[in-house]
């Protein structure tokens, strides 16, 4: 009786170190996989491993006020801030939405701040894989990732429209 | 009653405490402080690494560290073989880690140290061995290298420009460390690492008193074979 109660018990604790050390080996392959650069970093990979991540509604909605008053590179901290696991495609879509704003010019593109955009819309491309990702902003002229990315790989092709005089009438989206 | 304890003692010490000792070297053998922002820089094992720790899991072996013949075998219920296993696997990562927690990063030093890691180890597979013997040499190795990186090297590259770089500098004036190029981290690396070697130290030595508790462990040859012949 005592010795079957030892064995119930050495087998307890094996089953129950086991899956907590395999646990433990999980996180640290994670950790290496991840490579976080603080503890901040580590919790919210964390919560996004375990789906619990959301935005920072307050950062956010500062950074738009920040994008609406054409403070693009104050909007985007903002939403880095408000978002720094680059998780939440809604984020991503308007950080992208700022480069194309101040990367426009009614003579030429910058080219760094629309690759940038560029980045930044894939980012929400993938995150809103599942479904079409809609923006109801009335202050925007393009309301979908697809626009936008048609819109920010124009403006960095080359072609014989750039000599165009014609184009100092475009209008910015 | 003692019996009931030291038996949950012995599990918790084989299927709990190792296993998590040896999984949190492999999590800090990696680590490194970053010396301009102090951010956490994760290095996973070089290759290299991987070989030394195969070669350390023989020498384990060799000194009756790991009983491979006595943890895993079919007469084992399937649990004890899969939990056995398990910490086999901890103490091989934890193995490479060790190593790579005291090996430079890059350049020319890193094979230096990798050479010299080899050597030993390959030189001590065909020495006799013990348990205590190769506890004694590894606390040994990993502190003469831990003194060599964390403390030698790194003053060496400390941007502050330590003790010895200063010797350095005026021994060797004019000819160049670009060979011996090295990235530099905070001082703080220096106490994880070390803190990481305490742990796997004293991981093995925990592990050779739970080989003790066993069986006793006869080191000598020639007492062993009289034990077999009189029964």
């Amino acid at each position: 009786m005592r010795k079957q109660k030892r064995e119930l018990q050495s087998k307890i604790i094996q089953l129950g170190g086991l899956g907590f050390t395999l646990a433990y080996a999980a996180f640290i392959v994670w950790i290496y996989a991840t490579e976080p650069r603080t503890f901040k970093e580590v919790t919210t990979g964390a919560e996004v491993a375990a789906g619990t991540y959301e935005i920072n509604q307050e950062k956010f909605n500062s950074a738009l006020n920040f994008f609406r008053r054409e403070q693009f590179h104050a909007a985007r901290v903002e939403w880095q801030q408000a978002d720094p696991a680059q998780r939440d495609a809604r984020t991503q879509f308007y950080i992208a939405y700022s480069f194309y704003r101040e990367g426009w010019g009614r003579l030429y593109f910058d080219q760094e701040l629309f690759k940038q955009g560029v980045e930044a819309v894939n980012r929400a491309i993938d995150l809103s894989s599942a479904t079409t990702l809609t923006i109801d902003d009335p202050d925007l002229q393009m309301h979908t990732v697809a626009e936008l990315k048609a819109e920010l790989e124009q403006g960095l092709e080359h072609n014989w429209s750039e000599v165009n005089p014609l184009k100092v009438l475009r209008t910015r989206k | 009653m003692p019996q009931t304890n030291r038996s949950r003692n012995r599990a918790l010490v084989d299927f709990v405490v190792l296993p998590f000792l040896f999984l949190t070297v492999a999590l800090l053998g990696g680590l490194r402080i970053g010396a301009e922002n102090g951010a956490f820089i994760f290095i996973a094992p070089p290759l290299v690494t991987l070989l030394l720790a195969t070669l350390l899991m023989l020498l384990l072996i060799r000194a009756g560290l790991l009983r491979l013949h006595h943890w895993v075998g079919s007469d084992f219920p399937p649990l004890t073989n899969v939990a056995h296993i398990w910490m086999f696997i901890t103490i091989f990562f934890a193995s490479a880690q060790a190593f790579n927690s005291v090996l430079p990063e890059r350049g020319l030093l890193h094979w230096l140290f990798s050479f010299f890691f080899l050597w030993t180890l390959w030189n001590n597979q065909f020495s006799s061995f013990d348990a205590r013997r190769l506890l004694r040499s590894l606390t040994i190795l990993f502190g003469t290298a831990f003194v060599l990186k964390h403390m030698l090297l790194a003053s060496l590259y400390s941007p502050e420009g330590g003790w010895l770089k200063r010797v350095a500098g005026t021994l060797l004036q004019g000819v160049a460390l670009g060979t011996l190029d090295a990235p530099t981290f905070a001082p703080l690396t220096g106490y994880i690492a070390f803190f990481t070697l305490a742990l796997y130290v004293g991981g093995l030595i925990l592990l050779a008193f739970a080989v003790n508790g066993e069986t006793t462990v006869v080191t000598d040859p020639q007492v062993n074979n009289h034990q077999q012949l009189c029964p």
